[in-house]
């Protein structure tokens, strides 16, 4: 399915949610659902966290229906809630006291398990996730946010500047430090 | 060159990350090949963008169900709305009541006046007809219980399934880290092939259950995907969800309640 065949789907989608349609919320969700987990996981690192920042942003896209501007692609915006979301919910986590904890070996041969990855290779991406983990927790939110987007989705600049509400030139100069304060910390936390 | 090394620094960045296309990559790449310190640079920033590409949760799986999502959310906006768009009680009572009062006080005078009907007016049901009537009225009331009957059990054995699952403990997998749930999965399934018989031909008599019902549905429908040996994680998640819910003491009172 092509890129405007998926946002006219998704402003059909959007138009009977916003009539009150509920029977409209299942498609939307199979066919974003996926997504905006992968951000919120990249983002908090928390896979029960992840999943109440998904529901917690349809439950908002629902509520908005009636507000949104059928002029423009629900994806970049489903992305923008979830994000803001993940980020409050970050915010949140810091004030408790909790931030990132490197997932449960569980988690992590849960996912690897699903390509059937070789054991040592499943070690390596256990270690690689724990070390960007620590990285990615020494940025300032909306860094972090743009190295999701760009590292976790594959979004080009001009994508995450639109999903993010920044210009492009404030994309890549927090893309450029972010990097830079990535591989500080990487090279910092080297044994 | 300093100039130039300076402006095509964050370029570098770009270059790292897989952003850098056409002549501005070309640019770049004839940069580094002069700039040593670009050069080591790139090459750990590289390094960065790697690390991340290795990280698992890049391909990581939702371990809900999307129906199962889309349920909550549903019911998320429904509890939201509940108050707004239920509305309020005196707005709707007090002017039914007041219809109910001059109802009472001027029907009768326009009409006409009240006099009670002499008794020989009255209708006689003959003794087979209210026989029938009675056996009528016997025959729903036993429906109705039968049908209460009828969730009861199925509330029972849902919430049998739901204990059997929240409270595993065999490991089938200790390596993996995998829990038996044994039939659970199967059971579920032929528990949801018969909420239908059980919600639909209830009908008003399960009325007051259809709260309960549901979200046994929701629970059994994440139990139903389950494999029989099953991840501890996507346990807990069950646990979890039935614990959020209070879905077992809910269960054992409603049973109560529809066995009277």
């Amino acid at each position: 399915m092509g890129a405007s065949q998926s946002g006219a789907d998704d402003r059909e989608l959007m138009a009977r949610l916003a009539t009150g349609d509920r029977d409209a919320l299942t498609p939307l969700v199979e066919r974003h659902y996926c997504r905006l987990y992968r951000i919120a996981l990249g983002y908090l690192r928390q896979r029960d966290d992840a999943l109440d920042v998904v529901q917690e942003a349809f439950v908002k896209v629902f509520q908005a229906a009636a507000r949104w501007d059928g002029s423009a692609d629900a994806g970049p915006w489903l992305s923008r809630v979830t994000v803001n979301l993940a980020i409050d919910r970050w915010r949140r986590n810091r004030r408790r006291g909790q931030t990132f904890s490197p997932l449960a070996e569980g988690d992590h041969l849960e996912v690897l398990a699903d390509h059937g990855p070789a054991p040592d290779r499943r070690v390596l991406g256990r270690e690689a996730g724990e070390r960007v983990a620590v990285a990615l927790e020494a940025l300032p939110e909306r860094q972090r946010a743009v190295v999701v987007l760009r590292h976790y989705q594959e979004l080009s600049l001009e994508e995450i500047a639109g999903t993010l509400g920044m210009s492009l030139g404030t994309v890549k100069s927090s893309l450029h430090r972010a990097l830079h304060r990535m591989r500080a910390t990487l090279t910092e936390a080297k044994p | 060159m300093i100039l130039e090394h300076l402006r095509l620094r964050r370029r570098v960045s770009l270059l790292a990350a897989g952003l850098l296309s056409g002549r501005e990559r070309e640019e770049t790449l004839a940069h580094l090949a002069a700039c040593a310190r670009c050069r080591a640079e790139h090459a750990e920033l590289r390094a960065v963008v790697a690390a991340i590409e290795d990280d698992p949760l890049r391909s990581a799986e939702p371990g809900v169900p999307a129906a199962v999502l889309a349920a909550r959310v549903a019911r998320e906006v429904e509890q939201a709305l509940a108050p707004a768009a239920r509305p309020r009680w005196w707005l709707v009572a007090l002017p039914a009541a007041a219809a109910a009062v001059a109802a009472a006080l001027l029907v009768p005078a326009l009409v006409k006046p009240f006099r009670p009907e002499p008794r020989a007016a009255r209708v006689t049901i003959p003794p087979a007809e209210a026989s029938a009537l009675l056996e009528e009225d016997a025959l729903a009331r036993i429906e109705r219980n039968l049908a209460r009957e009828q969730a009861a059990r199925y509330l029972s054995e849902a919430g049998e399934v739901l204990v059997s699952v929240a409270a595993t403990g065999i490991d089938c997998d200790r390596l993996d880290d995998r829990l038996d749930v044994g039939a659970a999965p199967e059971r579920s399934r032929e528990l949801l092939e018969k909420r239908r018989l059980v919600v639909d031909e209830g009908g008003e008599a399960v009325a007051s259950a259809r709260g309960v019902l549901d979200d046994v549905e929701l629970a059994l429908r994440q139990v139903a995907e389950l494999p029989s040996c099953v991840k501890r994680h996507d346990v807990e998640l069950v646990q979890k969800d039935v614990e959020s819910r209070q879905l077992l003491m809910r269960i054992r009172l409603m049973t109560r309640e529809l066995e009277g």
